[in-house]
């Protein structure tokens, strides 16, 4: 195709200027010969005018001598007097008139000289005769002293000397007179004439002719000039003067071109010849011609140029558009090549599973009998079937996203739940590669968010599982979650999502392409890994249908990392409020962050917490504690801890404290396997990380009837205690005292607040033991009563008082806390946490 | 009608309260003496005369008092009712006084049946 191009615009450019040239160059001759034809006829018309002019010059002029020697003749009369005075007047008169000579013509041809010079007629037989017939003639001849002269004859009858009656007057002129007034020898003009006979010989020669005839002369000059041609011009001449007619021709003498005319005189037997060079009319043609030539040359130049350059420009475009085509073309290659690799990818990924399903059943029918096979194979079918569904799913989505039909469908989400079901099915996954694997979540201030649960969980896994196909066995993998304010507005958390690996990594080349559709790295350690290879892309997809970011950094045989930023919708959801009693709780684990983010949930929902790196710490807080007779009333601990691991940590806790406190294992594991080894270590329970403060909530909240129970049985009695209980409903108090009289409690009713302060003002001190007090009471509230409980001036003005209120906000524990109450119970009345509360406070 | 019964149809929870109080006599004596409780009689006559301080106080305690017998429905709208009056009246109040009505009625009307078959 280029070529072809190429070629016609080669063929062209060639044949165009070839054409120009041709078409040039036609023009420059045609004009040349139209202006040399036009040349010759102006010439012609010039010349004719020229000889026409000197003829007629010549005319005149000898019109006016013949005139003048007439009147002479009727100045003096030939009648009969006095011979000798006639002849003195008539030489006279004709000097006077500037004859060199005159004289009188007898009728046999003898001259009677009157003055001047005796005259001898060159050819004296034509003039005879004419002046014979009464004719006026002119003649050319020579004097006496051999001088050229003209002589210019008139019949007349004057008597000569004897008997003889004159027949004409002859006065003569020098030839170079005559020469003179036609400008016959003017070397400066360009045009010279001769007079001639009709034999060629010359009358007047102009200009440098010296020959004795003129039709050698052109024989001559036309020979010279290397011309065959001369005699032909002599013959038309000589034909032309014989029949009277005037002669026109062009002369071709060499390069030279002269123009000829002849044409005859008046009153003589004589032709005038008048010759013209073209040289100087050539010369003007010429200038003209070659000014035209050079015209006609470089207008064809401008035109050839501005034809080339045009072809270049077109060259040059065509050839771009050639390099476009052929790029789209190598990319609609390539796309076409990655898909129909993709596609056998494809198959054979499909394949396999396919064929594990086909064997196992096989397998399975075969061997219908023995149960246990059956199952293992139906196991290894569901299996192989998961896979495929999963491959299958990918391509869809792709194609569904490639089609434009993915949509989000938003909705509120729990990240709790979303990292929790992951954390699920992951984590069999990594279990079978012995891959460690570490949940890291800080800094939520939102677990509920508006996203699509069903693509942020597809973000999750197709970003773990592809860590886990990529890292090795006993690699290392975490997932970690966090938020900060979003740059959206108040309404909004930037949730950061990360998954880091120490697998195989990847090229950089790889790292900006593995975003695009069907492409997975084409290495052998990868091609044993199964996957379509599109679940980046789809990740990516709906990451940016989100409107996030997703980041990866990566080194080959290091590892990578991939980071989501998402701003996500907080979700307007009645949180449940979550308050657990102030225990005062210990959380071990070796993750920094971890520690400070779980101890800082722990207080928002009402516990105290501190926090220690690994087991030898813990230990030794946990035995500091004892000896201060306030342990800890539960522990959190994590499984994967340096040094002692988390079982062994309870090993010990539970050897070195004679009673249980309650201790649960933290861990991104699921925990069956090692569950009976952590019951034996004395380990009370589960929680799943990643630790959310609902995760925490709903956990703790499990074991808070165990850590009651374990708390129960020994402790201080209360037997006589004397508590005054403040509550303004009639049956909340009966149930209350029915069920704290049980403890051995001897318990005094105040209905309102106002009257508990009286009581207890008018009490002697130390006869209460403590206070319980409901909050919401008419007359003086319980937040009321507390304070001026505290105010008073008595020993026991520190008496315990513990809220006991239906509400169980937060903010109300705070508020009570800082009316100087102990502690805050929420309602039912609970026998057990009531006890608990008390023993804690009364001294 | 047994004070399972009477829980069932006053949809509280039994298993509940009997674990806390530990004797059916017991939560048999208390839900008779709620019939009693003036603190719907002070929330209806509070609401009337618009003091919603008041009424927050009685519908506080009638949350309250369904928290210790486990009157579950009961407790469920009178919660509600109770933070739709904690910063004085609000839009949301006006149903959930009908809620916590129409609760205290199926609950009263129980407990009445109760009382019936117990002869107390």
């Amino acid at each position: 195709m280029r070529d072809k191009i190429t070629r016609f615009l080669a063929v062209s450019v060639v044949g165009l200027t070839l054409l120009c040239a041709a078409v040039f160059v036609f023009l420059a001759r045609y004009m040349n010969s139209t202006s040399a034809q036009t040349m010759r006829e102006v010439g012609t018309i010039y010349m004719t005018g020229m000889n026409e002019r000197i003829s007629m010059h010549f005319h005149t002029m000898i019109e006016q001598r013949l005139a003048q020697v007439e009147a002479l003749l009727e100045f003096y009369g030939a009648d009969g007097s006095d011979k000798q005075a006639v002849d003195r007047e008539l030489a006279y008169g004709a000097k006077a008139r500037g004859f060199e000579s005159l004289a009188l013509c007898s009728d046999d041809g003898r001259f009677e000289m009157l003055y001047g010079n005796a005259i001898k007629i060159t050819d004296p037989e034509p003039f005879m005769e004419s002046l014979r017939n009464q004719e006026k003639k002119i003649a050319v001849g020579t004097d006496a002293d051999g001088k050229n002269m003209v002589y210019l004859g008139v019949p007349a009858a004057y008597a000569m000397s004897g008997k003889e009656t004159g027949r004409a007057l002859v006065a003569g002129l020098p030839v170079d007179y005559i020469r003179d007034m036609l400008s016959l020898d003017k070397s400066n003009t360009l045009v010279y004439s001769h007079i001639i006979r009709k034999d060629g010989s010359f009358v007047i020669r102009g200009g440098e002719a010296f020959r004795q005839s003129y039709f050698q002369r052109i024989r001559a000059i036309v020979e010279e000039a290397g011309g065959s041609n001369g005699e032909q011009y002599v013959e038309e001449l000589s034909a032309a003067m014989a029949e009277n007619r005037n002669y026109s021709q062009v002369l071709e003498i060499g390069k030279e071109r002269r123009h000829l005319y002849c044409a005859k005189l008046p009153y003589s037997e004589w032709y005038l010849v008048t010759i013209m060079p073209y040289d100087t009319l050539n010369e003007t043609i010429g200038r003209l011609n070659r000014q035209w030539g050079y015209m006609v040359f470089l207008s064809c130049g401008i035109v050839l140029l501005s034809l080339l350059l045009f072809f270049v420009r077109y060259f040059k475009l065509t050839r771009m558009q050639l390099r476009e085509v052929e790029e789209a073309r190598r990319e609609a290659v390539e796309a076409n090549k990655a898909k129909s690799e993709f596609l056998s990818n494809m198959s054979h990924d499909i394949r396999t599973p396919m064929n594990a399903i086909v064997g196992m059943t096989a397998i399975a029918i075969t061997n219908a009998d023995n149960q246990a096979q059956v199952q293992s194979c139906l196991r290894k079918i569901a299996m192989s079937s998961k896979h495929l569904l999963g491959l299958i799913n990918d391509v869809l989505d792709m194609s569904k996203i490639e089609s434009g039909k993915m949509t989000l469908n938003m909705d509120q989400v729990s990240l709790r739940e979303a990292m929790d079901s992951i954390v699920s099915i992951v984590q069999p996954q990594m279990k079978a590669k012995n891959q460690q694997f570490e949940v890291r979540i800080y800094d939520i201030s939102a677990e509920h968010v508006c996203c699509d649960s069903v693509r942020l969980n597809q973000i999750l896994l197709n970003l773990l599982s592809n860590a886990i196909k990529f890292t090795p066995e006993k690699g290392c993998i975490s997932l970690s979650l966090w938020q900060e304010p979003s740059p959206k507005g108040e309404d909004y958390r930037r949730c950061h999502i990360e998954v880091a690996d120490n697998g195989i990594g990847m090229a950089p080349e790889f790292k900006e392409k593995i975003f695009e559709s069907f492409v997975r790295e084409d290495r052998t350690r990868v091609h044993k890994t199964e996957g379509t290879g599109l679940g980046l892309a789809i990740t990516k997809y709906i990451v940016d249908a989100m409107g996030g970011t997703i980041q990866v950094e990566s080194r080959q045989g290091e590892g990578s990392r991939f980071c989501v930023i998402l701003d996500l919708e907080k979700a307007v959801v009645q949180e449940v409020d979550m308050v657990l009693p102030n225990w005062s709780m210990l959380v071990v684990d070796d993750d920094h962050m971890l520690c400070r983010s779980t101890v800082s949930t722990l207080k928002s929902i009402g516990v105290e917490a501190e926090w220690t790196l690994d087991g030898e710490s813990a230990l030794d807080k946990i035995e500091q504690r004892h000896r201060e007779h306030r342990d800890y009333q539960i522990v959190l601990i994590d499984w994967k801890l340096p040094g002692i691991d988390g079982i062994e940590t309870a090993r010990r806790i539970t050897r070195m404290l004679e009673k249980e406190i309650p201790i649960i294992l933290i861990s991104a594991y699921d925990w069956n396997d090692i569950e009976e080894e952590a019951r034996a270590a004395g380990i009370d329970g589960f929680i799943s990380k990643p630790l959310f403060k609902s995760t925490l909530f709903y956990g703790l909240r499990d074991y808070m009837g165990m850590a009651e129970k374990n708390k129960e049985e020994p402790g201080r009695d209360l037997k006589g205690c004397r508590v005054l209980v403040a509550e303004d409903n009639e049956l909340n108090w009966e149930i209350a005292s029915e069920l704290l009289s049980e403890l051995g409690l001897e318990l005094e009713w105040a209905e309102n607040g106002q009257i508990c302060v009286d009581k207890f003002k008018s009490s002697a001190p130390g006869y209460y033991d403590a206070v319980l007090m409901d909050l919401r009471m008419p007359v003086m509230t319980g937040y009321e009563a507390a304070d001026a409980i505290r105010r008073m001036d008595r020993p026991d003005a520190d008496i315990p008082i513990i809220a006991m209120t239906a509400d169980a906000f937060a903010e109300d524990i705070k508020r009570c806390l800082e009316h100087g109450m102990n502690a805050h119970m929420a309602k039912p009345i609970d026998v057990g946490e009531t006890a608990r509360m008390l023993k804690k406070f009364i001294k | 009608m047994s004070l399972i019964d009477c829980y069932k149809s006053l949809e509280g929870d039994y298993d509940d309260v009997l674990g806390r109080l530990r004797s059916e006599k017991l939560v048999q004596k208390f839900v008779l003496k709620f019939l009693n409780d003036g603190s719907y009689d002070l929330l209806c006559s509070s609401l009337e005369a618009k003091d919603y301080k008041e009424a927050f106080r009685a519908s506080h305690t009638i949350k309250g008092v369904c928290q210790n017998l486990s009157f579950t429905k009961l407790y469920r709208s009178s919660h509600e009712l109770t933070e739709a009056l904690r910063n004085g009246w609000s839009p949301e109040a006006d149903p959930l006084v009908e809620q916590v009505k129409k609760d205290y009625e199926q609950t009263v009307t129980a407990i009445r049946k109760l009382q019936a078959e117990v002869g107390g």
